[in-house]
This record gives C-alpha cells, structure tokens and sequence, in this order.
C-alpha cells in the first residue's frame, strides 16, 4: 500500500520513463506466462506426465499455446498492468 | 554385352554365383618430374600399369589440392604435363588429354570398372585444380569440351548407368559432371544440358542410390545420391531459365530429389534447400510454371518431413535443418513468386460469381435463397490453390509449433484454404483431453480464429454485389473441430486449463464475429437486403456452433477465485457476448450483481499483493462493469446481508484505494456516468460530476490511509439516499438558492450544487446525534476538502458557503477553527483532471462514443423511415391455411405455425373465412387435447376460450386485432414454460371461458405487476410491444388503444413506459414501430398528436438521446406524423404551433 505523506502531493511526482512498446510487450508476455503456469501448474504437471508429451517439442508448444493468450490484450491494456508496478 | 566374355577363361572354372567384386588396391609411385607423369599416363593396354599411372596421378593431385603453394615446383610438373599433352591448334576436334581419354575408352571397350572409375577420379581432380587457376581455365574448359565429344559422352553415359551396386563408378562420374558445370562460372553448362541424354543419364536413378549400413554415411565418401544432388544443384545454378525450366519439367528427377531427403546428412541438405531457394524460389527469371514442376504437393510434404530431421547438432546461433526447411516451405508456400501460391478470392471460393446478377424481384421472394451458390459449400470447398489444400494435411500443426506456423502463414495468404482444410480434415476432433496434442490443436485453433478476415472479404478494394456463402465465413470464425459440443465439455471440463483455452478461442471468434457483421452492415452494399440477411444468418449459425451462455456463465462461476487470467478471460466473452449477441446474453437472465460484488471485495480489500495482479483484476472488474451496464436490473446502491457496502461505494473505494499507477480511467467514467444516471449529479456537461467526491476521498486516503474507512457508510447512506429520491435534494437545492439569493443579494438561480452535498448536509445531524467521534472527526477533516473541490471544480460559492456553515455546526469544533477557516480556497486536482480540455468525460458519458449535441445533422429520408421502423402485417390472412393444417400432428400445428395461421384467420374481412377458421381452430383443439403433445392442456384451453370468445362475434365482423395478435403470440409463449411471460398467461386463462373483446389482454398485468420471473421485465415489455404492433391494423384497433381506462389510455401508459432511461436502442426502436404503425392507420396521426402530444413527446426523446443517428429517427417520425395528420386540424388544435416544413 501507499505511504506517502501529505507533503508528497504538493510536488508533482517526477514522471517515469515511458517504456517503449516492445519492453511493454516482453514484460507483459513474461507476467502473463508467469500467471498462466501459476494458475494452471496442476493441469501442467499432468501434461508433462502424459503418453503424448516428448519433451524436445512439447515444451515448446506449451509455451507458445499458453502465451498465445497475449494477443487479447491491447498494447494500451498490457502496459496498464505492466505499469501497475510502480508504486508511489 | 561382353560380361561373360570378358571374364574369359578366368571365370571359366568359377561355380555358376554371382561373382563377388573384389577391389584390389592400385598400387602408385610419387611423381617427381613431368616426363614421368607422362610416363605413367601414357596409354597401356595393361590395366595393371594403366591403374598404377592413374592412382598416382590422383594422388599427385590431393596432395596438390591440398597445398597452400599452389605455385611450387610441384605444380610445375602438372603444368609441364598438360603443356606436353595439349592438342595441337589445328586439329579439328581438338583432344585433351588423349592417353586419358584413350585408357578410359579401354576400359570401356574392356569393361575395366576400375579404370572406368580411376579415369573420372582424376578428371574431377584436375578440373578441381584447374577451377583455381586463371591461367588454366582455358586448359580446364579444353578437357570440359572434349568430355562433350562423342566418345566421351558414352563413356560418361556408360558409367552412369552402371549397376546400382558399383557407386565406385557412379560416384566419381557424377562428381566429374558436377565440376565440368560449374567450370568458369558454368561456361560449358549449356552445352552439357544439352547433351542431356548422355550427360543426365539415369540421374533419376542414382538420386535413389542411397547409403546403405548401420554407420552412417561418411562425408568424405558420399553416396551416389548425395553426388547427384550436388549435381543437379550445381546444374540449376548455372543453367538459364529455359533450359532450367526443362530440367525442371523432368518429373523422375524432381521426384527423386526430394524422395530419401530424410535420409540425407546435414550437409547437403543445406545445399538442396540454399540451392533451391536461390536458384529457383527466388529466380524471378524462372517462370511460375517452371518452380510449380518442382514443388508440387509431394515435393513439400517430403521437405516437411525435415521438421522430423534429427541427424544434426547445430551450434545455439546456428539454423538446424529444421529450421532451414521451416523458412524454405514459408517462402515457398506464402511467396505468390514461387510458384505455388495463387491468388484466391477471400471467403468466395473458385468459380462463385459474387456479382452475379440477381433481380429485386427474386431478391423479395427468396431472399438469400435467390443466390444459389449460397447453401452450396457446407460440404466441399473448390479452391485455387489445390498444391496447397493437398499438402496442408500432411502437417501437424498440433504436435509442432513450426507446422502449425507454417499452416497459420498459408492461411494468411491463402483465407480460402481455412474452410477447405479442415472439411477435409474431420477426423481430428477437439474432444477436449489433457494431453499435449489437445493443447497444440487448441493453440492452431485458436491462432486460426485470430487470422483477420479477408479485405472486404474477397481482398478487393470494393465489397462484391453478393455477400460471401454463409458457411465459409463461420468455417472461418468458428473452424469446423469447434463444434458445440466440443465446446461445451471444453467449457465445463474440470481441468481449468481446458476450459481456459476453449474460453480465449471464444473470445476471439466473438470478436471475429463483431468484424465480420460489421462488414455486412456496411452502408456502401448495394445489395443491401441480402447482406443484412446474411448477417442474421451468420449470427444464428454462430449461436448454433457456439455453448450457450448459460454454459459460459457456469464456467465464470466455477473459476477459483485466485485465477485472475482466466476470470478475465471469462469475464470478457461474457461481456462480448452481451455487446455483440445481445439478444442471445439478455435471455440468461444473469445476474451479474453478486459476481461485482465479490471482484469489488476482493480488490477493495487490497488482496492481491502484486500491482500487476491488481491491473489484472481490474481488468475483470471493467468486463463486470460493461456487463451491469448492459443488464438493465442491475442494482447500483442499497447494501446486502454479505456485504455491507452497496457495490457502487465499493467501486469507489477501489478508485480511492488503488496504488498509484494503477490506470483507472475506466472505472472513473463508469462511477461517473452511473453518477450521473442515477442523478447524484447534476446532468450538465461542464460539470465535474463525481470528480471532487473522488478527488477528496484519495486526497484524504493518501495523507492517511485508515482514514476513509470511517466515512464509507456515511457516503454510501447518503448515496443511496440521493439515488432513490432525487427529486427531494433538487427541492431542498433550491431553497438553498433562494436563501443565497436574499442573504447575499446577489442572483445565484443558475447555481449548481451536487445533491451529494445537500444529503450530506441534511444526514449530518443524525451522526452528530449518534456521537460516532471516529465519523465525526473523519468528517471533520472530509468535509471541507470535499466542498473546496466542489468550489474549483466550479459549484456556487455562496450556496457552498452557506451549506458549510451548516454543516460545521454539527462537526466537531470547540475551538472554532473550521468555522473560521471555511472553505478552503484554490485547493488543486492531483489525482483527477477536471473536464475543462473534454468537459464530457466527466459527467460519465464519453462510453458512448458519440454523446454529441443532438442537434443533428444527419437526416433520414421516408424511404429509409419505412425501412426502420415499418413491421409487416403478421395477421394477413392467407386463406390456404385452412386447408393445410388438417394433416399436421398436434407439434406441427403448435411448433411451425399452422395455428397460428388458423388464429390469424379470424381477423380476415370475410364472415365464411371466419366462420369456417373458428371450426377448424376447434377441431385442431381438440385434436392437440388428444396427443402427446406436452403443454397440450394449456394450448387447448387457450384455443377453446378464443373460439368461445369469437364464436358469438363471428357475423359481427373481424375479431378486433389485439385478441387475435395476443392469441398467436400467447400460444409461442405456452410452447416454452421457462418464458418469463408463462406463469402470467396461464394465470389469464384460468381467469374465464372468454375475454372481453374491448380489453386488451395482459395489458395491465405486464405494465402494472411485478414480473414473476427475476427480472424479465424488459422481455415482458418487449413481448407486449410485437403484440401490440401486430394487432394495431384498423381505426377500430386504435380506438381500442387510446380509449380511455381506469389506469388512462393504453397509448400513454406505453409512452410513459418508453421514457424509461435504462431502455436500450432495439426496445426504445420498437416503441418508434409502435407509433409508425399507428400513423399507417387512418386518423392515427392525427390521434397521436392531438390526444397524446406526441409531437412534443418527440422532442423530448430527441433532446435526451446522444445519438445523432437515433435522433434523425425521431425527427423523420416527426414529419412522418405531421404528413400524414389532418393538417388543417391540427393547425387549429395547435393555434398554428404546430408546422413541420419538410
């Protein structure tokens, strides 16, 4: 949570360097990776225990399956969230 | 041939088997001096002499190659050499290397294999050697020449089709072939290829000789096919187009190239796939026709196999083959250049006119059944690019990233190949199981449904006069494999994974959706009948192929809690479903309040410890929010046993509480416009709505933040007060006014002042009286920072003054310091921008789009009027029903319509019509009492108390058109009992045998009771209005409508209802059919502006909408009205008010 003093509002906060839209896109694809295994890892952990999973290319495909999901989020709505990192 | 002969009287005494070859070592000697080279060379019959000679030239010649110096005393021996064998320049057909030639032409006569494989051993070498030196190309190319004479040609011819099993032979020829080609930058190419027969003698064949054993194949050795590869690589580097073109055209050799490509090492198939791309993809001199040749379905799918290949180990920043085949079958399928790719038409496959000529009159009778390739494609798509659409299902796509990227990229190019691959493709179904194949097929899906439609769908610059067949653009958002039922169990599946994945290729196919109905909507269609019948089509295919929302809904409510990707997920195809298929999400009848609640608890309780999970959640709250905007029962204010706080209050607790950074322009403008719905602000456009409140709370929040939590019940009490009697705090405004005005003397009429403030002040004693000193101090320090922002943001300073000077006396002050500091003066937005830039955003009504002036400019003409709001007549008699519907079964008369029809004829002008419908509506009665059929009792006695009801009517004249339009429509809503409207009808039939004819039945029941099912209030409502337009057809059904009753005119209740603002367009639009309707009749609109005002009714519905679009509706209704009024009457009715020029 915040904590900033009264006083912290009677300067403007200095502004934060504009990430470029690619550092928006990576950082978002990472989060919304990191979120995808999180939520799933009980449904993953079968996956990787299935007759069908070859390591060499299954990995790959769950990677990319899993972080196809990006594409519904609009670049302005990746960089609200990825932005929610900075705090006052 | 001479085999046998040849082996003489050795083989004479050797049993009858298959002789075994036996490779005895040549034996050489190091070469010292040029005259001993020559020595060595010169011509012997003696092979064992003539093998000594060759393999010590070979051997000369890799040490040689393999020098750095090639300018040493060795190498003066070679030049020395070949100066000493030149021909001289006056023979005709100069030879090279005669003795060579000679002991080569030996051997053949002899059937030396080993000197027929020695000879071309050292050729290859020299030409090798000679390659390197400038001053020997002339020597080199003399030797490539003499190996096109005649002799020679044979002799290469010979060895190349030596038996299989001799690789020794084939090998070294095939390499001298490859070296001659490539001499002096393919000098001598030509004349090679064109003495083809010789030259690619069995090149076919040896492409097939691969290497056999356990080891594999030893580089420095290659196989006769690795050779010929090379070859033929080589052959196509240096060829021109047109004879490249003919080398292509040989189908055994291009069929061969690529046949045992799995087989092949690393190396090689570097150069097939390098040389290929080069020297024919990427050929722009090599006419399409030619590349075809090569790469035609069979030679992809042998390449495609490579995505297999394992035999190579390639550094990290190295392609592996894989990869290498992955970028050559992209260019190759995806490149229009190449020769594989042709040019489709978008979503109309070959062969379909789409601007085909098709009359209005067939238009009007058959509707989209009048463009007869419409049905046509559900079970066979022909395409241009049949080398793709045969090839396309050798891949993988769901056990390969790379396939399914490839298939992906193909599809891009080539839209018309998406319906076709995959009605070709059943087999493959989405039955969802957790496995690594299911997710890979659901990532293709899903990236399938992500490819954007086709420009204008058939990637042209304009629309085509007919829309594109049904089918194919549904194949396209929701391919085939997602078919309802996979869905479904993928929707509902316990693994949360599954159901994930089926929720995002839902989302994107309804917004793939979305694209393509705008596209049929689009204004520039010149056919626009059709399109707009193929756009309903499309939706009702879609909702056929789709789960149901009821399914979506479940699977929102089953996700845990703390999976915050997937809620969103399932949050926003709930809200796609309502923005895009509203009709199909309103008949859920969701109930989205306890879902806001738990999303608003969980984030005002600030649960989520990451700011990136937090962005998310609101994420999902924004999708809540967008869908209780479109819910009209949603229920903004007024607490629960759950939850304390109303979810409006707890929607703005998240906008105070949100750490900064946190982006919450969207939950601002939706507190401010529900704000501004719910009149807790003053609806002006300059006028900062919410803002100050806001502004206050995080200004407060900030500096501490326990120190709103005491103030959230008061706000909300005093929130929800203002809600539901907004008129109270506008009185108490004004004499706030008036009192302003006589203490100050100064006007403030105009001033404006939230209610929020004037409830605070009136609420304030009653905590004052409870003596709650944490409230009370929170207030203390709230209160005047809420006013001071009310004062910037523009309020009248006189009025807050004196409200101030109220409410401080309630406020803890012994001291006085509040009282004398007052409001504070110029306190600055921080947090919030005031509305000065966009004064529109703030009074909440930016999420409209266009919230601009109504004051239009847009007008509609009568055409378009008639267009929009014009219903045809469903009460038309069409007097061949009475002979239809005897041989129906009980379902046949309910479920299709033959009823209904039978209903319908008791409205017709004649009394026989009448008299013979009221018998048969008797008998199909009794019939339907008689059967199966499941509401049979229901639908029995509705038919019997119509026929009770007209019975005594009958000569009288038609039955008056609403009894007869409420009995068709209340026989649909006996056909479903979970109908909002079932319990009410019943109830009505249980009342008495017959109704009376000058009461409108149900009227009062739906406008004036409760609903009985949830709040299907808006279905009712829309169910009365179908019924009312349809039986609203004669001055004597308008008579019914505004005569006067207990509870007034149905006419007015109906336009009072339609003020209702939550009211959304296609309801508001049905109430304009109603008045349209009326106006067709005679007198009506006469009617309509002398007893109902409805002209100025008009206005004010005109001056409250926000859409110029919606508003040219009510102003071409207005002079609809005023056309077709008695004018003169109306002129002296209004005293000349009234005048509409057009």
């Amino acid at each position: 949570m915040p904590s900033s003093s009264s006083s912290s509002f009677s300067s403007s906060p200095e502004p934060a360097p504009r990430k470029t839209d690619d550092q928006v896109q990576s950082e978002f694809t990472s989060y919304y990776l990191q979120r995808a295994t999180k939520e799933f890892a009980e449904d993953l952990d079968k996956v990787r225990n299935a007759d069908d999973f070859k390591a060499d290319t299954a990995v790959q495909m769950l990677v990319a399956a899993l972080q196809q999901g990006t594409g519904m989020f609009s670049l302005e709505e990746q960089r609200r969230i990825v932005d929610g990192l900075k705090r006052a | 041939m001479g085999k046998r002969t040849n082996r003489g009287g050795d083989a004479a005494g050797w049993p009858r088997k298959k002789a075994k070859v036996v490779h005895e070592a040549p034996t050489s000697e190091d070469i010292h001096a040029s005259r001993q080279l020559r020595q060595l060379l010169i011509f012997d019959q003696d092979p064992v002499r003539a093998r000594h000679g060759l393999q010590s030239f070979k051997l000369y010649l890799d040490e040689l190659l393999a020098a750095e110096n090639k300018d040493g005393d060795r190498a003066r021996i070679l030049n020395e050499y070949l100066n000493s064998e030149k021909p001289s320049e006056d023979d005709d057909i100069p030879v090279y290397l005669p003795d060579i030639m000679q002991t080569w032409s030996h051997a053949g006569q002899t059937n030396n294999d080993n000197i027929l494989s020695a000879v071309p051993v050292v050729l290859a070498l020299l030409l090798k050697l000679l390659s390197q030196s400038l001053e020997m190309v002339p020597y080199g190319l003399g030797i490539c020449r003499t190996l096109l004479q005649k002799r020679q040609q044979e002799l290469i011819s010979r060895n190349l089709s030596a038996d299989k099993g001799k690789a020794f032979i084939i090998s070294p020829t095939l390499r001298l072939l490859r070296e001659a080609i490539m001499f002096d930058g393919g000098a001598i190419a030509m004349p090679l290829f064109r003495a083809r027969a010789s030259m690619l003698k069995s090149l076919a064949r040896n492409m097939g000789i691969v290497h056999i054993g356990e080891e594999p194949e030893d580089i420095k050795r290659p196989s006769p096919r690795s050779n010929a590869v090379l070859f033929f690589l080589s052959a196509i580097r240096h060829l021109q187009p047109e004879a490249k073109k003919e080398l292509l055209s040989q189908r055994d050799i291009v069929s061969a190239l690529t046949r045992d490509v799995k087989q092949d090492l690393p190396y090689l198939l570097k150069e097939l796939l390098k040389g290929l791309r080069a020297h024919v993809l990427m050929d722009d001199n090599l006419p399409r026709e030619a590349k075809s040749h090569l790469l035609n379905a069979s030679t992809l799918t042998r390449l495609s196999a490579l995505y297999q290949y394992r035999l190579d180990t390639p550094a990290e920043d190295v392609p592996s083959i894989s990869d290498m085949a992955h970028d050559f079958l992209l260019a190759a399928c995806t490149n229009p250049s190449c020769g594989v790719l042709r040019q489709d038409s978008g979503f109309y496959p070959r062969e379909v006119d789409a601007n085909a000529p098709i009359s209005a009159a067939e238009v009007d009778d058959l509707g989209l059944e009048a463009v007869v390739w419409m049905n046509k494609f559900r079970n066979d798509v022909p395409v241009r690019n049949w080398t793709l659409s045969n090839f396309l299902p050798n891949l993988r796509p769901w056990s390969n990233v790379k396939q399914s990227e490839l298939i992906i990229a193909i599809f891009k190019v080539a839209p018309e190949l998406v319906a076709n691959y995959f009605i070709n493709n059943k087999s493959f179904t989405f039955e969802p199981k957790l496995s690594a194949t299911w997710i890979g097929y659901a990532a293709f899906l899903f990236n399938t449904v992500t490819l954007p439609i086709p420009d204008n769908f058939c990637r042209a610059t304009s629309f085509p006069g007919l829309p594109p067949p049904t089918s194919i653009v549904i194949d396209n958002i929701l391919p085939l494999p997602l078919s309802q039922k996979a869905l479904m169990r993928s929707l509902t599946n316990k693994s949360n994974m599954i159901a994930f994945f089926a929720t995002r290729i839902l989302v994107v196919a309804i917004e793939k959706l979305d694209v393509a109905i705008k596209l049929h909507q689009d204004p520039t269609h010149s056919n626009k009948t059709l399109w707009d019948e193929a756009a309903r089509r499309l939706i009702d295919e879609f909702c056929q192929r789709s789960p149901g929302i009821k399914e979506m809904i479940n699977s929102y409510r089953s996700i845990p809690d703390t999976d915050l990707l997937h809620r969103e997920a399932a949050s926003r195809l709930l809200r796609l479903c309502y923005e895009v298929l509203p009709q199909v999400a309103l008949s859920a009848k969701f109930d989205v309040s306890p879902f806001l609640d738990i999303a608003l608890g969980r984030l005002s309780k600030q649960e989520l410890d990451d700011p990136r999970d937090l962005g998310l959640g609101l994420k999902e709250l924004e999708n809540l929010l967008a869908i209780a905007g479109y819910s009209p029962g949603m229920r903004w204010f007024g607490a629960t046993e759950a939850q304390p706080l109303s979810p409006f209050i707890l929607l703005l607790k998240v906008c105070v509480e949100s750490p900064q950074g946190v982006s919450l322009d969207n939950i601002r403008q939706i507190l401010n416009f529900v704000a501004s719905e719910q009149q807790l602000v003053p609806a002006r456009d300059n006028h900062a709505g919410l803002l100050p409140l806001i502004e206050a709370l995080q200004t407060m929040y900030n500096s501490s933040p326990g120190s709103t939590t005491h103030l959230w019940y008061f706000i909300d009490n005093c929130l929800t007060r203002c809600a539901n009697t907004p008129v109270k705090y506008v009185e108490k405004l004004q004499e706030l006014i008036q009192e302003a005005t006589e203490a100050k003397h100064e006007n403030v009429t105009s001033a404006v002042i939230s209610p929020i403030a004037i409830a605070m002040l009136e609420q304030l004693p009653f905590i004052a009286k409870s003596g709650d000193k944490a409230v009370l101090k929170a207030l203390a320090q709230f209160i005047p920072n809420f006013l001071g922002f009310s004062l910037t943001s523009g309020e009248s300073g006189p009025v807050l003054s004196i409200l101030f000077s109220r409410m401080v006396t309630h406020l803890p002050d012994s001291k006085g310091r509040l009282a004398r500091s007052g409001i504070p003066q110029g306190l600055q937005f921080k947090h919030n921008h005031l509305p000065s830039a966009d004064p529109l955003t703030t009074n909440g009504r930016t999420n409209t789009a266009s919230r601009e002036s109504p004051a239009t400019e847009l007008s509609i003409n009568d055409e378009v009027l008639e267009r929009t709001l014009e219903v045809s007549d469903n009460l038309k008699a069409e007097n061949s029903s009475l002979m239809r519907w005897a041989s129906k079964t009980a379902d046949e008369l309910v479920d299709e319509g033959y009823a209904t029809s039978l209903i319908a004829l008791l409205a017709s002008e004649h009394a026989s019509i009448r008299k013979e419908a009221l018998v048969a509506i008797l008998k199909a009665a009794a019939k339907i009492k008689q059967s199966e059929y499941e509401e049979k009792e229901q639908v029995w006695l509705l038919l019997s108390e119509l026929a009770e009801t007209a019975k005594d009517n009958i000569n009288d004249g038609p039955l008056p058109s609403p009894i007869v339009a409420f009995a068709s429509h209340a026989l649909n809503v006996l056909r479903d009992p979970v109908h909002g409207l079932y319990p009410k009808v019943n109830n009505f039939l249980t009342r008495g045998p017959f109704w009376k004819l000058d009461k409108l039945p149900l009227v009062d029941e739906i406008l004036s009771q409760e609903p009985t099912v949830g709040d299907s209030f808006y279905t009712q409502i829309a169910w009365l209005l179908v019924y009312l337009i349809d039986g609203l057809r004669t001055p004597g059904d308008l008579e019914l409508y505004h005569k006067k009753r207990a509870k007034g005119p149905l006419l007015e209740r109906i336009l009072a209802v339609a003020t209702n603002p939550y009211m959304r367009l296609p309801l508001r639009t049905q109430f304009l059919k109603l008045l349209f309707r009326a106006t067709t009749i005679e007198g009506g609109s006469t009617t309509l502006t002398t007893r109902f005002g409805i002209m100025n009714w008009l206005d004010a519905r005109k001056a409250g909408c926000g859409d110029k679009s919606e508003a040219a509706l009510y102003d071409a209704l207005q002079r609809r009205i005023w056309e077709t009024c008695d004018q003169e009457r109306v002129r002296a009715w209004s005293k000349g008010g009234l005048e509409i020029q057009n």
